[in-house]
């Protein structure tokens, strides 16, 4: 964090709130512009649906048995190594900007999800994550009656 | 200084292609290896989300244009929650300042990642006589 404000009373008022969101922000784009960072890889969309969540990562280049996928309640885990491809002896690099290394995602879902039923594809070095909403998380119609 | 490739003008903020004056697909430059074997060079190009059937490669005189049609899909995906990445086509240009067999290149894609080797042509050395 750039500054800390040590008030709790100021807590209460939004303007501090959003400077405090401000300020978190631009600390870690700071950092992160200065030291890199892989958490931003790989990049994500989330889309959603009222049962179901669907997830797409950009990943060219894995293989599906180095992408490790976990569910729980309604935090979906991505974890993977990409490897760097071998050179040949002699190789001469002239640019490198693939990524490689580990990487680690951590995305948080609107709803819990159904662990048993998710889905996961990889073609063209894209995954896509179905992600079926769990039975009882899902929104239900009561009727009331007024008598 | 690169002597191999060198590149022409690469964008670094994506560009917007008019295309049916109302639909507008974005253009991104990916990102690319580039590696020299003594028999070779070598291109790894990541176009994720780019099928093989829409990837066209083209070499003219030491001009490699690398160029990758993104397909959308077919059916919508739901309301958008998050997004880091925009799909689109991709696009990029080098100019490569050795000698090359362009007509032996041989393409891959595999996973989303285009591999292109282009073999290197011995240069050719031919001795003039000066007359006397």
């Amino acid at each position: 964090m750039l500054f800390r404000i040590l008030d709790p009373q100021t807590k209460a008022n939004q303007f501090w709130r959003d400077f405090d969101r401000l300020n978190d922000e631009l600390t870690r784009s700071i950092l992160d512009s200065q030291f890199g960072s892989a958490s931003n890889f790989p990049p994500v969309n989330v889309y959603t649906k009222e049962d179901e969540a669907l997830v797409t990562c950009l990943l060219p280049g894995m293989e599906t048995d180095q992408i490790d996928i976990n569910v729980k309640d309604n935090l979906l885990s991505i974890h993977g190594r990409k490897k760097a491809e071998e050179l040949a002896e002699g190789t001469e690099v002239h640019r490198r900007e693939i990524f490689n290394g580990e990487f680690h995602r951590t995305l948080e879902l609107p709803f819990r999800v159904d662990q048993e039923h998710v889905l996961a594809k990889y073609s063209n070095g894209v995954l896509n994550i179905h992600l079926p909403r769990r039975e009882e998380d899902k929104p239900k119609k009561v009727s009331i009656t007024i008598g | 200084m690169n002597t191999l490739t060198q590149e022409n003008n690469r964008e670094l903020t994506e560009k917007v292609e008019e295309k049916d004056q109302k639909q507008s697909i974005r253009v991104y430059s990916p990102n690319v290896d580039v590696m020299e074997t003594e028999e070779s060079i070598l291109f790894r190009v990541e176009m994720p989300g780019v099928d093989q059937s829409s990837v066209e490669i083209s070499i003219e005189k030491d001009q490699l244009i690398l160029e990758g049609k993104f397909v959308p899909p077919a059916e919508p995906r739901g309301q958008v929650r998050l997004a880091e990445y925009r799909e689109g086509n991709y696009f990029r240009k080098f100019t490569i300042g050795k000698a090359i067999h362009s007509d032996k290149a041989i393409a891959k894609m595999k996973n989303g990642i285009l591999e292109l080797t282009i073999p290197k042509m011995e240069p050719k050395k031919t001795k003039i006589e000066i007359q006397k």
